[in-house]
């Protein structure tokens, strides 16, 4: 046994040696490989983190949310309907919300603008229900923006008439804080400067980097929305198997308006961000081709030295098993080594910098990032997955090439003239 | 001691280059003596010697080491017979780039899993003995061809093989160290060893430490001189 063991440390110590003898060769392979892995962890750790984040977050998004339809785009939703909604069985509680867009010219950046619920809708009932919520701006689609977002956080700002709340993101945009004034045109192009009565918490700045809350006298001065319409409704059902029930009787009482679940927005995050995700390992699928065809040269095909070596210690005395056992060792360290590197590199690049390289592809707000950092989230199905499609492929292919090579005649060694 | 019985090997059998190097070759190697295969390039020397030390096998007939039949055992088995009986010294030096002479030399033990100190204390008594263990740390490339010899002779006599197999060992030494490498090769006689190298080089084969020259021609034997 002890002799076994002590073969085992002269072979890793040899196998060792062998790499460091080839250094640029092996750390040129070492770097790319890693790279590889690298850029294949980040997007799966994003993908699978911002979406972990995002279906937590929609976890306190109302079951159901309302809008009007008019020639199949979103409409203005008449407050009227409201009582309607209320009748359904099965609705506990029904709540209006006032938001839009805000294009600021100056910055290129598209605004979320929002009533904070205790201030909007006309009927009294609407009013008693309220909850704090905040809606997102993804991507300009309202469909994946209707979610009711989590709470975001006032940071003890109180909003009065003639002032605004702004999300970090605009702060940083802007370079404007707590007691400037900012400039909007109204719909019917006349200027109306609010003053900013503080900033929303940082915490929440996955949902609310891009977003302003004002009053909701303000939000109907500068949309020009008179008193009988809101944006759209948010529907709370008390038995979650009663949802789809609760959203078919809308449907049916309200044939122009669209109630939208919240489990298909949940599907529509998911799809959007594995759609990323996707577009990301396509656009670098080139590079992992190359890698593919590298690593396969690499690892199939020995060089002249490489083959005289293996004859040498076939002649001293190495058995065929111990050459393969030396490269197999060679191959799962260099795989090993960018595996682990590739896999530690991508954490802290997502976890720790706010996936600095891949952000505009993967986060897909405009001028507006937001900066967070995501909750480590790591599936180890995927992680696993990625091992064995990256590590055991080369591994592999190394020891064919080499078992091919020791089981020659070790004579060769002897018939070698040059040197 | 080793013996050789009908043995023929033929190279790239049944393709158009098929070539036959040795054809019908019985030799008797006895222990303890030095034997030189003698004979122009081509004659075969080279093929013979990697069969006698179980590096290749022969395409027919029978190898016998001390009266065991080796020829048709597994290569693991085969393996094991190189390892423990012969020390082979090679016309290069067939040394590893890159790593230090005493790597090199511990090498060939590697497999036999020995503890780390002693055959480190046995590859530097090899290397004093043959004045190079000034050398041990130092990458076999910085080495003199004289001296990267030397080191390969070290290597051949790590795991104290019985037979010591020399494949043109002076090709490519001056007439000095080939003068050393002969003294070298009489403390092995003197110390019980079986030596057989093979030749072209007069001073060698003309040697008074060389017990018996045998002569190669065309892959065959044309004359065994004592």
């Amino acid at each position: 046994m002890r002799a076994w063991i002590e073969k085992q440390r002269y072979i890793i110590d040899f196998t060792i040696s062998s790499l460091l003898r080839r250094k640029v060769k092996n750390f040129g392979l070492l770097a790319l490989y890693t790279l590889i892995v690298f850029i294949l962890a980040s997007t799966m750790f994003f993908t699978y983190a911002i979406k972990k984040e995002a279906s937590l977050i929609l976890k306190s998004a109302p079951e159901i949310v309302v809008q009007k339809i008019v020639a199949g785009r979103h409409d203005l939703f008449p407050v009227n309907y409201i009582e309607t909604i209320k009748n359904i069985r099965g609705v506990a509680a029904v709540e209006s919300r006032l938001w839009g867009y805000y294009y600021d010219s100056l910055v290129s950046a598209n605004y979320t603008l929002l009533t904070p619920p205790s201030n909007a809708g006309s009927a009294d009932s609407v009013k008693s229900s309220a909850t704090t919520t905040a809606v997102e701006s993804a991507s300009g689609d309202p469909q994946s923006t209707d979610a009711s977002k989590p709470l975001f956080e006032l940071n003890g700002a109180v909003l009065e008439p003639g002032t605004l709340i702004i999300g970090n993101g605009i702060a940083r945009l802007r370079h404007i804080g707590k007691g400037d004034y900012m400039p909007f045109l109204t719909f019917d192009g006349k200027v109306m400067n609010l003053k900013i009565a503080g900033t929303l918490s940082s915490q929440s700045e996955l949902v609310s980097s891009d977003l302003m809350l004002i009053t909701e006298d303000d939000y109907r001065k500068l949309f020009g929305i008179d008193n009988s319409h809101v944006t759209d409704l948010t529907v709370v059902v008390n038995n979650p198997s009663e949802v789809a029930m609760v959203a078919s009787k809308i449907k049916k009482r309200l044939p122009d308006a669209r109630p939208i679940i919240r489990d298909e927005i949940l599907r529509t995050y998911d799809s959007i961000f594995n759609w990323r995700g996707g577009m990301m390992i396509v656009i670098f699928s080139a590079a992992v081709l190359a890698f593919v065809i590298f690593a396969w040269d690499k690892a199939s095909g020995l060089s002249a030295g490489e083959r005289r070596e293996i004859g040498i210690l076939k002649a001293v005395g190495w058995e065929t098993s111990d050459v393969i056992q030396m490269k197999f060792w060679e191959g799962a360290m260099i795989s090993l080594a960018a595996f682990f590197t590739g896999v530690i590199l991508a954490y802290i690049h997502v976890f720790f910098t706010g996936s600095i390289v891949f952000e505009p592809a993967l986060k897909g707000w405009s001028n507006l990032y937001p900066h967070f950092e995501l909750t480590p989230f790591v599936n180890l199905e995927q992680l696993t997955t990625l091992f064995f499609l990256t590590v055991v492929p080369y591994t592999v292919a190394t020891i064919v090439p080499i078992w091919k090579a020791a089981t020659i005649d070790p004579d060769s060694a002897m018939r070698f003239t040059g040197e | 001691m080793i013996e050789l019985v009908n043995v023929k090997k033929v190279y790239n059998a049944g393709n158009p280059s098929e070539f036959s190097a040795l054809n019908s070759v019985n030799l008797h190697i006895a222990g303890n003596r030095v034997t030189v295969l003698k004979g122009p390039s081509g004659s075969g020397k080279t093929t013979l010697l990697s069969i006698v030390g179980c590096m290749s096998r022969p395409s027919a007939g029978r190898v016998k080491l001390n009266g065991r039949e080796i020829t048709s055992l597994p290569e693991r088995f085969l393996t094991d017979i190189r390892r423990k009986t012969f020390g082979f010294i090679f016309q290069q030096p067939n040394l590893i780039k890159g790593i230090t002479v005493l790597d090199n030399v511990m090498l060939p033990a590697y497999p036999l899993g020995e503890k780390r100190s002693h055959l480190k204390i046995k590859a530097m008594k090899g290397l004093s003995e043959l004045n190079i263990a000034n050398k041990a740390a130092s990458k076999v490339e910085w080495l003199s061809g004289g001296e990267a010899q030397r080191a390969s002779i070290v290597r051949a006599l790590i795991n104290d093989p019985h037979i010591i197999i020399a494949d043109e060992p002076t090709a490519h030494l001056d007439t000095k160290l080939s003068y050393r490498f002969m003294e070298i090769i009489e403390k092995f006689k003197s110390e019980g060893k079986t030596v057989i190298i093979t030749s072209h080089d007069p001073l060698v084969y003309e040697s008074s430490i060389v017990d018996s020259v045998v002569n190669l021609r065309d892959g065959q034997i044309e004359g065994e001189q004592a």
